[in-house]
């Protein structure tokens, strides 16, 4: 009788560590593939083109207003928001962290200011004009 | 025969047991080489920046479907076609990119009733470029070539032809 119950208890912890093995295994998954899709590298190219992509399509006098509310939930602690988009000459950086950013180019020659709005999460991309190299 | 037949179960089970874990393994494997494979390579967005490049040059020669004055003939617009389009071709100082421009356009300009060519060619940028547009392949230029029809002030009808070649090959292959 006291063999049968043994054998029994066996059965059970055998199905409960197979189960917590898979449940493991899967949470890992889980993880490594949230990891790769929100990861800091990945948004910061993602935004860096896309602002590139804006500013060469803008006519001048324009103000674009760009949500960046994912960059703003990924930004390293203690790095100043002010510092997540910066233009300098016509090469756009986005740098969510201390260590890494990525450039991007664009080819329409204008002067542009950008200034987070932190209320609305946006980045405001201002198009001032054309630069006078005519 | 019956514990015979037991043991052979429970062994059964554990193979089975294993044989799961090795099929998890390999669609694990899988998933992580498909999200690397995929988020790994950098996002291509040469197409939309050569259309982009190829409607502001358009824009910059003709108005309205007008050619713009001072286009057609004037030495002066073409010696200074980047300054006067508001282009800028410098680039990030990454991949010895300084080096080597990243960006090429030609534009052609065509009699539209002879399709005869007027001779007032303008170029810009890396010509070597131009020379890879026809291959296909990760380390080549992405190239654009589009036409659009216009008319002069006296209604003398062109076809002017852009093409637009854009490298940046490490940055979007």
């Amino acid at each position: 009788m006291i063999k049968r119950r043994n054998k029994k208890a066996n059965i059970l912890t055998e199905n409960i560590i197979f189960i917590i093995l898979n449940l493991v295994f899967l949470t890992i998954l889980l993880l490594f593939l949230f990891s790769k899709i929100e990861s800091a590298v990945v948004l910061e190219e993602r935004y860096a083109k896309q602002i590139a992509l804006l500013i060469d399509s803008a006519k001048p006098a324009t103000d674009i207003h760009l949500n960046m509310e994912e960059a703003f939930n990924k930004i390293e602690k203690g790095w100043n928001i002010n510092n997540i988009v910066t233009i300098n000459g016509n090469i756009v950086t986005v740098k969510l962290r201390e260590k890494g950013g990525y450039s991007y180019s664009f080819f329409n020659d204008v002067d542009v200011t950008v200034y987070p709005d932190v209320n609305n999460r946006d980045y405001i991309i201002k198009i001032n004009g054309y630069n006078k190299n005519e | 025969m019956n514990k015979i037949s037991q043991k052979n179960k429970r062994g059964t089970e554990k193979i089975l047991s294993v044989y799961w874990f090795a099929v998890l393994f390999i669609i694990a494997a899988a998933i992580v080489y498909m999200v690397i494979l995929f988020y790994g390579k950098p996002y291509d967005i040469r197409e939309i920046e050569a259309r982009i490049l190829t409607n502001q040059i358009a824009d910059c020669l003709a108005e309205e479907g007008y050619l713009k004055e001072n286009v057609l003939g004037n030495p002066e617009f073409k010696n200074n076609f980047l300054g006067k389009c508001h282009l800028d071709f410098n680039v990030e100082d990454t991949y010895g990119w300084k080096e080597l421009e990243q960006y090429y356009i030609r534009i052609k300009f065509y009699d539209f009733s002879q399709n005869l060519d007027l001779n007032f060619d303008i170029s810009e940028g890396n010509i070597n470029l131009k020379e890879n547009c026809d291959k296909k392949g990760e380390n080549f230029p992405f190239c654009s070539e589009r036409n659009f029809y216009v008319l002069d002030r006296s209604n003398n009808q062109y076809t002017i032809k852009i093409l637009s070649a854009i490298r940046k090959t490490e940055k979007n292959v």
